[in-house]
């Protein structure tokens, strides 16, 4: 059963200046929250969520049966209105906080950094502003902090806040375990995150200065060279054709194709398009040039390069088949467009001379 | 061309009938709007009867695509022709769509 709350008069006092003023109040979590949002967006940071409340009575209530003696005015309370902005690395906390400076007059005298802990203790960490709008009106109580700083927080307080018993010292203490252990993750996956970053960096290096051998092929490296529109001139001289128009799209759902391939190396995808550019040409243009098609995506080149690998490869329909399925899924209808690839391709110059190799 | 649009289980699905070529492509392309308006529903473009279609059709087909993935939508293809399916091979459009 919930304790019932019980109110001296300075407390009700307190209690009605706050039902007057709750208008006002919700007008400015949404402005803070407003304000704050774009003021984000517009730095190009992205949060795991902002949430914004206006304090409720019951919670005000119980605030003011601890310690409202310490309150003159309702104005006194900082918290009534709360936007708490959840991060996923701690150092887009401090970024959040330098926002949070230009966009809003922060209370130095009363905002705390919760994160700063003794040497030896491990607990809540959350950094909390004071704020006020730069336009004036009532302060409001800004939290930031990371995802897993606020899971923390959130269970202790669902588990250490509820009923009247205190928790006994070893509970505490494993919550303080659990608050050091999450405050590792929390640094790992910040080093994670900058490792993976270099990682991408280098590669774009490499990828740019054209030392291909040297780069693994993998999502973030065929990333990279696909930035380099290394498809674009064999994409272009299909087009031709119809005098098409080239329609961007992923080339992504390529790569386990080319893995399949055995290509293992930027290297290897260069000398693949150089190889097979001039018979991918020739394929296309025994298809297209008996349409009117003038619409062609971005991975037209690519998708006539796989075919013509495989049938280079002494590939059958099986193997046709097998890239339809590979970027498109699998479908008993990619039988029908691998016989009708083998078809047109059966008169052009390299499948006759892989025919001349095998009689 | 008949195209014709209807609800259907949570579904939004359009039934598109004969030559969609470019005489009939932006009057079929208007009747397809409520596609791009759709959030909530998924996406089905029924293509048994189609029985042709150009690059005006396949604009089309592209833009509902374009609008269905700005939701992270896809737009499900059913009962294409297999001379139909061939054709947006060819132009490399086949992953675009989800074939049921």
């Amino acid at each position: 059963m919930e304790k019932e709350v019980k109110l001296d008069p300075h407390g009700e006092a307190l209690m009605e200046q706050f039902r007057k003023r709750l208008p006002e109040l919700e007008q400015l979590a949404k402005d803070a929250y407003d304000q704050l949002t774009s003021a984000l967006h517009a730095q190009g940071i992205y949060v795991t969520a902002i949430e914004h409340r206006v304090k409720s009575e019951k919670s005000l209530a119980g605030k003011l049966e601890l310690k409202g003696a310490k309150y003159k005015s309702i104005e006194d309370v900082t918290d009534l209105v709360g936007i708490r902005v959840i991060t996923f690395y701690t150092d887009e906390v401090d970024k959040v906080a330098a926002i949070a400076k230009c966009v809003f007059d922060i209370d130095w005298q009363e905002s705390v950094d919760k994160r700063k802990h003794q040497l030896n203790t491990f607990g809540y960490n959350s950094l909390h502003y004071i704020c006020r709008l730069r336009q004036g009106g009532l302060r409001f109580e800004l939290q930031m902090r990371t995802a897993l700083q606020h899971v923390w927080s959130t269970i202790e307080h669902d588990i250490g806040y509820k009923g009247e018993v205190k928790l006994p010292n070893e509970y505490r203490r494993q919550f303080s375990r659990l608050a050091g252990m999450l405050e590792l993750a929390d640094d790992e996956f910040s080093r994670l995150r900058t490792t993976v970053t270099d990682y991408r960096r280098q590669i774009q290096s490499l990828v740019k200065n054209g030392r291909l051998d040297d780069v693994q092929l993998s999502s973030d490296s065929f990333r990279s060279f696909v930035d380099l529109n290394p498809f674009d001139r064999l994409n272009k001289r299909i087009a031709a054709v119809n005098q098409a128009e080239i329609y961007p799209v992923s080339l992504m759902s390529y790569l386990p194709l080319l893995e399949s391939f055995g290509l293992e190396t930027l290297g290897d995808v260069q000398r693949f398009i150089e190889d097979n550019s001039e018979d991918a040409y020739l394929l296309a243009l025994s298809q297209l040039a008996v349409t009117d098609l003038d619409i062609l995506s971005s991975s037209t080149a690519l998708q006539y390069l796989c075919v013509v690998y495989v049938l280079k490869n002494d590939g059958g329909r099986k193997d046709v088949k097998f890239i339809y399925d590979t970027i498109n899924g699998k479908n008993d209808a990619n039988d029908i467009l691998a016989d009708m690839i083998l078809e047109q391709a059966k008169t052009l110059a390299f499948m006759q001379q892989e025919r001349d190799k095998t009689t | 061309m008949k195209t014709n649009i209807h609800e259907e289980n949570g579904q939004l699905i359009a039934i598109l009938e004969g030559r969609l070529d470019t005489s009939v492509s932006e009057e079929v392309e208007e009747k397809m709007r409520p596609l791009h308006d759709c959030t909530d529903k998924d996406i089905v473009i029924d293509c048994t009867g189609l029985t042709y279609i150009s690059s005006s059709g396949l604009r089309i087909f592209l833009t509902i695509v374009k609008s269905a993935r700005a939701k992270k939508k896809p737009v499900y293809i059913k009962g294409m022709s297999a001379n139909i399916r061939s054709v947006l091979a060819m132009a490399g459009f086949l992953n675009l769509f989800v074939f049921i």
